[in-house]
């Protein structure tokens, strides 16, 4: 627990503001530990741990109103989208070629494992900028300004590129291969995911309290999540896609991100502890491999905020570095990298998911350092 | 409530009010009808997969807490309390009406139900207030003794004298059938501390009849427990023949009750501590929290029972009460502490609700429900003649006494358990044994909400804003 009063170890900080201790602390009560979370009380969270994801990707998905994402300049969103999106073609050829010398694995299955990881490369998140205090950032405001703009929005690709990995993943499989009613389900899909969203509507036509806001939101949330999961679907995904028509649908928005955002922190520890609990350490070797997943989004991101800068005349002012100020990746990608090991539970995506889980633990460490220099060479 | 339009249009009158009532209604009907189309759709659905499985359970679950929630809207409009919709929702879609909900998957949601029933717990235990209960504590005490000994005394003398009339227990020798007597008479005094904090927190109720009442429930689930141990041990003097109650059982029992109640004391110091120092995310630790005693004490049981040889069993239910009774009396963090209870609450008590309207028994029901309707309407009156006594000697006002028996009626988790420890150590009469009580249950717990908040509303202890406006 993160003890306000107590004093921490120097060398334990990085881990305490990241919130990344939850998840030893979720490894710790896992199977390979304690094993208080054993595979039959996971079974029996299931619906907590899809209330989760869903609950994220709709809270992702609320950043997308289209009106509030105008009043900033196009060519920022197009930024946002083009670093993203660099880094996920940068990741996932690193990890498409490398990835049979380290686990024996399918075609599919490698294309799909290395999309799922150049999507969570393809995200950032900003915890790296709370290290640092409120005079260092006041002379970098612009820097700040345009790193929190990339982080929220570069999220987007991955969602996007996620899509097909689930969309086609099952088809993949013996049970689908000869299916014929891939287009049916689609049509299906699309047929009920409206059906929600005349649901929401209505839920949403009189006043609600608090209280009962959180019961419907938390009771669709569940319910879009146990559909998407019938369907061989992500539940983060379609409860991403709501968000989004929500948010520019509807008039109740302001009070429903209230509600999400209200419960925001202790969902994402949660999911941090699941996640933990899941997490399989195998040999010193998936450090090495960890360490080689870190290369390639280091790489990725570099290039990204390079490219950036060459946009335009209003993206000149950005230092040419600008990557080194989007290493952090908690949130978003710990959010896919579960809900991919929900979709499809195998021992290759336990060992790729545990990697990655100690490659975002090296970006949580060295992400201040790297918004530091940033910072530095930007003043 | 009504959307800001309508909300300036009910102050002009009641006819609007009943405009309003009737537009929420349509689109609640609205929402059922699709919910009812997505409900036939999972069903078509063929399922093939682990994964698919647990989707099933999952939407199955959004299903029941939404539409829970929207027969709870509707059952309100008719001026009935919340738990009555929820209850009413789980007995649609549940294994009897609907089948929606199987008997499997309420089993597989028995974790998410051990959780709430942990989180509802930490919130009884925090409503009990220390100056409230010493302020009626004569009342209290009498209330206990004199329900407990009434309702037994009433319920064993109706089916000693009537049992040969119906087909359940026409069949037992005499003395079985004073065994069955006596485990349903000590079964009836059992009540649903979760119900009854549910209620009063729908209605926001507050005061001395409030305090009484929720003082006399929460410790007469503790004190049943006792009273079932001394039944059990002379059930089995009646059935062997022996001649001595064995006190080692039912100081054993007093030795687990009491260490529920030191470890929920510790739990409770741990939370006023966490409160003192951190500050933040307390939602996140009291989730913790009901997790942790739900799965650890089933552990510790498991644990102490299979290494040690020992059958020390800590009761979760009772942990989470002495730990929120703490943490409300001892410490000075009572209202954050139920502010952030509350925050879920509504969620929770759908969710719990849902499940237990889902989990009641409807075939024992149909197999013996004029038994269980005259044992019922005993109780009832056992109920009455205990809490009236109670009352009139501790000269309480006559409108709390008229009323203190229909918050009691509400039966519901610690009543089946108890059955089924009876049933598996009687197997002659075991099965009849569940099947009454089970019947009991269902009818208590479909009257009891709605008895419950007349109650409240009589007594005046009811907030205006439980009502419809």
């Amino acid at each position: 627990m993160s003890f306000r009063k107590f004093r921490i170890p120097l060398f334990a900080y990085k881990f305490y503001l990241t919130g990344i201790e939850f998840l030893f602390l979720g490894l710790l009560l896992g199977p390979q530990f304690l094993n208080i979370l054993d595979a039959n009380t996971c079974d029996g969270l299931a619906p907590v741990s899809a209330l989760l994801l869903g609950w994220i990707g709709m809270l992702f998905g609320f950043q997308f109103e289209i009106s509030k994402l105008r009043r900033f300049p196009r060519v920022h969103f197009m930024a946002g989208l083009l670093e993203s999106f660099l880094t996920l073609v940068v990741v996932f050829g690193g990890i498409y070629f490398t990835l049979p010398f380290i686990i024996k694995i399918s075609e599919h299955m490698r294309i799909a494992l290395s999309m799922v990881l150049a999507s969570a490369a393809a995200c950032t998140a900003q915890t790296g900028l709370a290290m640092f205090s409120v005079r260092q950032i006041g002379k970098n405001q612009s820097i700040i300004k345009i790193l929190r703009y990339l982080s929220s929005v570069d999220g987007l690709v991955a969602m996007l590129a996620m899509t097909p990995v689930f969309i086609f993943l099952p088809c993949s499989t013996e049970i689908a291969a000869d299916r014929f009613l891939f287009g049916y389900d689609i049509f299906i899909a699309g047929i009920i995911f409206a059906v929600f969203l005349v649901l929401y509507n209505l839920f949403l036509t009189y006043r609600r309290e608090q209280s009962e806001l959180a019961l419907i939101i938390i009771g669709m949330v569940i319910f879009i999540s146990g559909f998407s999961s019938v369907m061989n679907f992500s539940p983060l995904l379609s409860n991403f896609f709501m968000g989004v028509c929500l948010v520019n649908l509807t008039s109740e928005k302001e009070k429903i991100f209230t509600t999400l955002v209200s419960i925001e922190k202790p969902v994402y520890l949660l999911l941090l502890v699941f996640l933990g609990s899941a997490w399989h350490l195998m040999s010193v070797w998936a450090f090495v491999a960890a360490g080689g997943y870190f290369v390639f989004r280091f790489i990725g991101k570099m290039i990204g905020g390079f490219s950036i800068s060459l946009l335009g005349s209003k993206m000149k002012e950005y230092p040419a570095g600008l990557g080194l100020g989007l290493i952090g990746q908690s949130g978003l990608p710990l959010a896919i990298l579960y809900d991919f090991q929900q979709g499809h539970p195998s021992e290759i995506t336990d060992i790729v998911v545990g990697i990655a889980l100690i490659s975002i633990s090296y970006c949580d460490l060295a992400c201040p350092t790297l918004v530091g220099r940033l910072l530095k060479k930007g003043a | 409530m009504p959307d800001a339009g309508g909300a300036a249009f009910e102050k002009r009158g009641v006819m609007p009010q009943v405009i309003a009532k009737k537009d929420h209604l349509f689109s609640y009907l609205l929402i059922i009808v699709l919910m009812g189309l997505l409900g036939l759709w999972i069903k078509g659905v063929e399922v093939e997969t682990g994964r698919q499985q647990a989707g099933v359970i999952i939407f199955s679950l959004g299903f029941v807490m939404l539409s829970a929630y929207v027969l709870a809207q509707i059952v309100r409009i008719f001026n009935l309390p919340l738990l009555t919709g929820y209850i009413l929702a789980g007995i649609i879609a549940g294994p009897y009406v609907s089948g929606f909900l199987t008997h499997a998957m309420v089993g597989q949601l028995r974790l998410i139900d051990d959780l709430a029933l942990s989180f509802i717990a930490l919130m009884a235990g925090g409503e009990l207030r220390l100056r409230l209960i010493a302020q009626r504590a004569k009342s209290i005490v009498l209330s206990i003794v004199f329900v407990t000994i009434i309702v037994i005394g009433l319920v064993v003398i109706c089916i000693i004298l009537m049992g040969r009339y119906f087909s359940v227990t026409a069949g037992f020798n005499p003395i079985s059938l004073a065994i069955f007597a006596i485990l349903i008479g000590v079964i009836c005094v059992a009540r649903s501390p979760s119900s009854a904090i549910a209620v009063i927190k729908e209605c926001e109720a507050k005061g001395p009849f409030t305090g009484m009442i929720l003082a006399v429930t929460i410790v007469t689930d503790v004190l049943i427990i006792i009273i079932f141990t001394v039944a059990m041990s002379l059930s089995k003097i009646l059935m062997n023949g022996g001649s001595v109650i064995q006190l080692t059982e039912i100081s054993g029992l007093m030795f687990e009750i009491l260490a529920s109640l030191i470890v929920g004391g510790i739990l409770g110091q741990l939370i006023s501590f966490y409160m003192d120092r951190v500050r933040r995310d307390l939602l996140l630790l009291l989730l913790f929290v009901a997790f942790a005693v739900a799965r650890l004490s089933i552990g510790f049981n498991h644990l102490m029972e299979v290494q040690y040889d020992i059958s020390l069993h800590l009761e979760p239910l009772l942990i989470c009460m002495s730990a929120g009774f703490f943490v409300q009396n001892v410490s000075q963090f009572g209202s954050r502490f139920l502010e952030s209870l509350e925050k879920m609450s509504l969620p929770i008590y759908a969710l719990f609700f849902s499940i237990a309207g889902a989990s009641l028994n409807f075939d024992s029901l149909q197999l013996c429900w004029p038994l269980a309707t005259i044992i019922v309407v005993v109780r009832m009156v056992g109920l009455h003649g205990g809490s009236w006594l109670a009352g009139t000697i501790s000269h309480d006002p006559p409108v709390f006494n008229r009323n203190a028996w229909m918050t009691y009626v509400t039966q519901a988790g610690v009543s089946i358990g108890l059955a089924q420890i009876a049933a598996r150590q009687f197997p002659e009469i075991g099965i009849h044994l569940n099947t009454v009580v089970l019947a009991i249950i269902a009818i208590n717990q479909i009257v009891g909400p709605v008895i419950f908040k007349m109650a409240l509303h009589n007594v005046g202890e009811s907030s205006a804003s439980s009502t419809y406006n």
